[in-house]
């Protein structure tokens, strides 16, 4: 008796052996899917910010702004690594801060800072892997998410962050707060990802 | 004289309903539209490349089938093979009771509807909730999706504000925004408490066995980081070669269906999470399903297997919004659903075999489709299966009649000539059954048969 | 009496009159004679012509559409291009023939005749090389590009003829690239889906106020027309060659 597989190959090996040509490969030339505005290799910290805003990420450049921007949002606990020090004073200082991100208080942290592993211009897309981020649960369940992108790390464009992503069993791409339009075509933000997307670029 | 079904639904639909269909789709479109001009310089020879791509794929499906299966194996994920859409259940089935598993998440997956996953996990004793917000409002209502990406496209805020008063989630509330706030508190509970997380997959990537998701929700991720277990349902024929390729189908693929360059969250899963993370599956299979995809490859008819569920066919076309998503009777709607339901419904292809009729042909689909599959020509093959295989199809005239008249150029003319004595006979009073549909609603030009030729040919003789 | 700009330049053409015009529009295929001619046209109506085949074709008898084919391969045998005054007929010759005779033993000689079929749009446009039309029409113009022109030129050489003349004015209307529900035996046998869609576009047509709804296809303007006078609301509608002929009257 096959098994499974062997039924499935042997269906398809049968479904495809009539064809005398298949189709051939198609040559796929770099850069083919670039959006055609995209400026030649200039400033793509530029383009982020412009793009990311676009589609709802909050960029900020320095910590004042970021600070200043999570009081006004009245944030209750926030999470940040223990290896960041120095954020962790900076944020201590001026609200409740965890460096244990614990299942159980998933619904206490609202805010979390955590690390992005690259970006891309092309989109003012975060990118997120596991081996950057301590708890998958740290960047997609707190409402408020920051993450913290090196400037170094910019992707030009979505082709190019294609051709560089790293061995990691789960890399995201955030572009933009989470968002619905299921009831009546009506956009809402904060679905069950983080409502509030932001970006501090250092 | 009986009606087809599609027509019949669509006159009994209710206008409201109609019209939000239209209009959502409507906009669906034009988003679809603006996106791809103003991002591409030659949109349509992009859409040409991923068809030949895909093309390129399913003709060697043999290859990147095994190839994505040793890739996912040395990722660390489980693969396994279903036949049919029974086997598919119970492999799922199989692995979850394997793993004590009783409570389950899962993210949206059009083949988990085509294998009717839910109700065969209920008959298990498993609880299986689906969190894509649309979804699960379709879920409590024992209600089916109308449109392959927004599936309650046809439902208003005050159906659901009352589905969700009935299923315990607070008192009526129809302001959107509440509606989705209670969807994320309740479904948290239902993340951090399942034993495993159901997804599909957009795309699989041979060469390096990742599975690409495209969400907007964060429900995916969700289902991926908080239970134990992922188990990734995939028809065979969503395998690609590599990274390139990908490239070119994750440019189109937002933007054909909702105008995004990219959806808020595009996930590429290489196996389960290392052995020391907090969250993340300890576990991952990856369950390649065929459900009849083996035999719509062997068909004349296996473009269709291209399709990468953008669902921007079924915004652009008027008939579906005309008669909405379920007027087609099948998990999938829309031109896609007109070719693919009765080729999956296999043996019980009578059953939808009138679905490829409900079309004017009108090659919108095609147009817009990201990987330029023909549906009309695909739609035309399966009417001549239909007919080949003497399935019954009312109002449409038979032609063997025509067919005689149409190659015997005496009786033709002949034909023409007396036709005219319809002008003597009210056409009403002749017994044309296949003419009162249309004079119900329109008038017919007077009959001119036979005028132009002898104009032809006096002008000939001068 | 249409003036001739040129003597036949050798311009040897086969035309199909399609069965529409034979039975209704005979109007139609006398214009596209006349500008054809004023084209330098040496126009041959074959006259054991009938129908392409389209309408089994569309109903999945492909048996029938073929031996339709077969005589009509054999009434326009040779080597003239064969010009239609049909959108949707030329894409049957060229497109839908081929697909219906892909298992056939004569495929070759359906694929010679798609090979040399125009739409006359295209014809006068891209076969002759007429980039503009003399003469004039005054009229508010609601132009419709029937479906089976998608992805041809035929849409928009009708439209460049039709905007070089003076006179007219193209008015645009919401949904334009949607059909009009006429779809062949579709509009029988699903009645509502093609009125409706039908008078949704009438809906878009009427709110512009043309005076004429034109098109190259009289399928479509049978459809269109037959739901507006239904409707108690009529429409003058005209295939383009209509008002290319017109303009030449008004040019001499």
């Amino acid at each position: 008796m096959n098994t499974s597989r062997e039924t499935i190959f042997k269906s398809i090996h049968d479904a495809l052996s009539p064809i005398k040509e298949r189709a051939a490969r198609p040559s796929v030339p770099r850069g083919v899917a670039d959006a055609k505005w995209l400026p030649d290799e200039a400033d793509s910290i530029a383009l982020f910010k412009k793009q990311a805003t676009a589609s709802g990420t909050l960029c900020f450049t320095d910590l004042e702004s970021l600070a200043k921007w999570l009081e006004s949002e009245n944030t209750r606990l926030l999470y940040i690594p223990a290896e960041f020090k120095p954020l962790v004073e900076y944020f201590s200082s001026r609200t409740n801060v965890t460096t244990d991100y614990k299942r159980d208080l998933v619904d206490e942290i609202d805010v979390c800072i955590t690390p992005a592993a690259a970006g891309i211009a092309e989109s003012g897309t975060i990118v997120i892997t596991d081996e950057s981020t301590p708890d998958r649960l740290a960047a997609l369940a707190p409402w408020y998410h920051i993450a913290l992108l090196d400037r170094a790390d910019i992707h030009r464009t979505i082709g190019d962050a294609i051709a560089s992503m790293p061995e990691d069993p789960n890399i995201v791409w955030v572009t933009g707060p989470s968002k619905t339009a299921d009831v009546e075509g009506i956009l809402i933000q904060g679905v069950h990802g983080p409502g509030a997307q932001a970006c501090l670029i250092i | 004289m009986p009606e087809q079904k599609v027509d019949s639904y669509a006159r009994r639909l209710d206008r409201p309903v109609q019209q939000a269909v239209h209009d959502n789709s409507a906009a669906g479109t034009e988003k679809r539209y603006g996106s791809l001009g103003k991002d591409f310089a030659d949109a349509d020879s992009l859409r040409r490349l991923a068809g030949a791509i895909r093309q390129h794929s399913i003709e060697n499906l043999d290859i990147y089938l095994e190839q994505a299966e040793a890739s996912l194996t040395r990722n660390g994920a489980h693969v396994h093979y279903a036949v049919t859409a029974d086997d598919a259940c119970r492999a799922v089935s199989d692995i979850l009771k394997k793993a004590g598993a009783k409570k389950i998440v899962k993210s949206k997956s059009m083949i988990s509807e085509e294998i009717y996953l839910n109700d065969h996990l209920a008959t298990q004793g498993i609880e299986s909730v689906e969190t894509d917000l649309g979804e699960y409002i379709i879920q409590i209502d024992g209600d089916h999706p109308s449109h392959i990406v927004k599936p309650i496209i046809h439902k208003n805020r005050r159906d659901i504000a009352r589905s969700f008063e009935r299923e315990g989630l607070g008192d009526y509330n129809d302001d959107p925004q509440t509606i989705t706030s209670r969807a994320r508190s309740f479904m948290r509970g239902k993340y951090l408490g399942a034993d495993a997380g159901i997804t599909g997959a957009n795309f699989v990537v041979a060469d390096t066995g990742r599975l690409v998701l495209v969400t907007n929700e964060g429900n995916s991720r969700f289902c991926l980081a908080a239970p134990k277990i992922h188990i990734a349902l995939v028809g065979i024929e969503k395998v690609i070669p590599s990274d390139s390729e990908l490239t070119v189908l994750l440019n189109l693929l937002g933007r054909s269906a909702t105008g995004q360059q990219l959806t808020v969250y595009t996930e590429f899963i290489n196996g389960p999470a290392r052995k020391d993370r907090p969250s993340g599956p300890e576990e991952m299979h990856v369950i390649f399903v065929d459900n009849q995809r083996s035999e719509i490859l062997a068909s004349n008819c296996r473009e269709i297997l291209r399709c990468i569920r953008c669902g921007a066919c079924l915004n652009v076309c008027p008939i579906y919004r005309q008669a909405s998503g379920h007027a087609y009777r099948s998990v999938y709607p829309g031109p896609i659903g007109a070719v693919l339901s009765p080729l999956l419904a296999g043996k019980n292809f009578k059953e939808l075999a009138d679905l490829p009729k409900a079309s004017s042909l009108c090659g919108a689909c095609n147009e817009v489709c990201p990987v330029d599959i023909p549906i009309p020509d695909l739609l035309l093959r399966l009417r001549n299966k239909a007919h080949e295989e003497h399935l019954p199809s009312p109002g449409t005239p038979p032609m063997a009649g025509f067919g005689i008249l149409a190659s015997s150029p005496s009786i033709w003319k002949i034909a023409m000539k007396t036709g005219g004595l319809s002008s003597l006979v009210p056409l009403e009073k002749l017994p044309l059954p296949y003419l009162s549909p249309w004079l119900k609603t329109r008038t017919l030009p007077g009959w001119r048969g036979g005028q132009f030729r002898s104009w032809m040919k006096s002008r000939n003789q001068k | 009496m249409i003036p001739t700009i040129s003597k036949p330049n050798g311009r040897k053409i086969q035309l199909m009159a399609t069965c529409l015009c034979d039975a209704f529009f005979d109007n139609v295929a006398k214009a596209t004679v006349e500008v054809l001619e004023y084209a330098g046209c040496d126009v041959e109506f074959p006259e054991n012509q009938t129908c392409c085949g389209q309408p089994a074709f569309n109903c999945g008898d492909w048996a029938a559409s073929r031996q339709v084919m077969r005589h009509t391969a054999k009434v326009f045998q040779g080597d003239k291009p064969v010009i239609v005054p049909s959108g949707s007929c030329a894409a049957m010759l060229f497109h839908g023939a081929p697909l219906e005779f892909e298992k056939e033993s004569d495929l070759g000689t359906i694929n010679d005749l798609g090979a040399r079929t125009w739409e006359i749009a295209d014809y006068l446009v891209n076969g002759l090389g007429i980039q503009k039309w003399p003469g004039r029409f005054q009229a508010r113009i609601a132009f419709h590009r029937a479906c089976h022109t998608r992805g041809t030129p035929s849409g928009a050489a009708a439209l460049q003829l039709l905007e070089s003349i003076e006179g007219i004015e193209i008015i645009p209307f919401g949904e334009e690239e949607q059909c009009c529900g006429f779809g062949g035996t579709f509009s029988v046998s699903f009645p509502h889906v093609s009125s409706s869609m039908g008078c949704l576009k009438l809906e878009h047509i009427t709110s512009v106020e043309p005076d004429f709804v034109v098109s190259g296809d009289m399928s479509c303007l049978m459809h269109l027309g037959g739901l507006a006078e239904r409707g108690g609301k009529p429409l003058k509608t005209l295939h383009f060659v209509q008002i290319l002929q017109a303009a030449l009257q008004n040019h001499a």
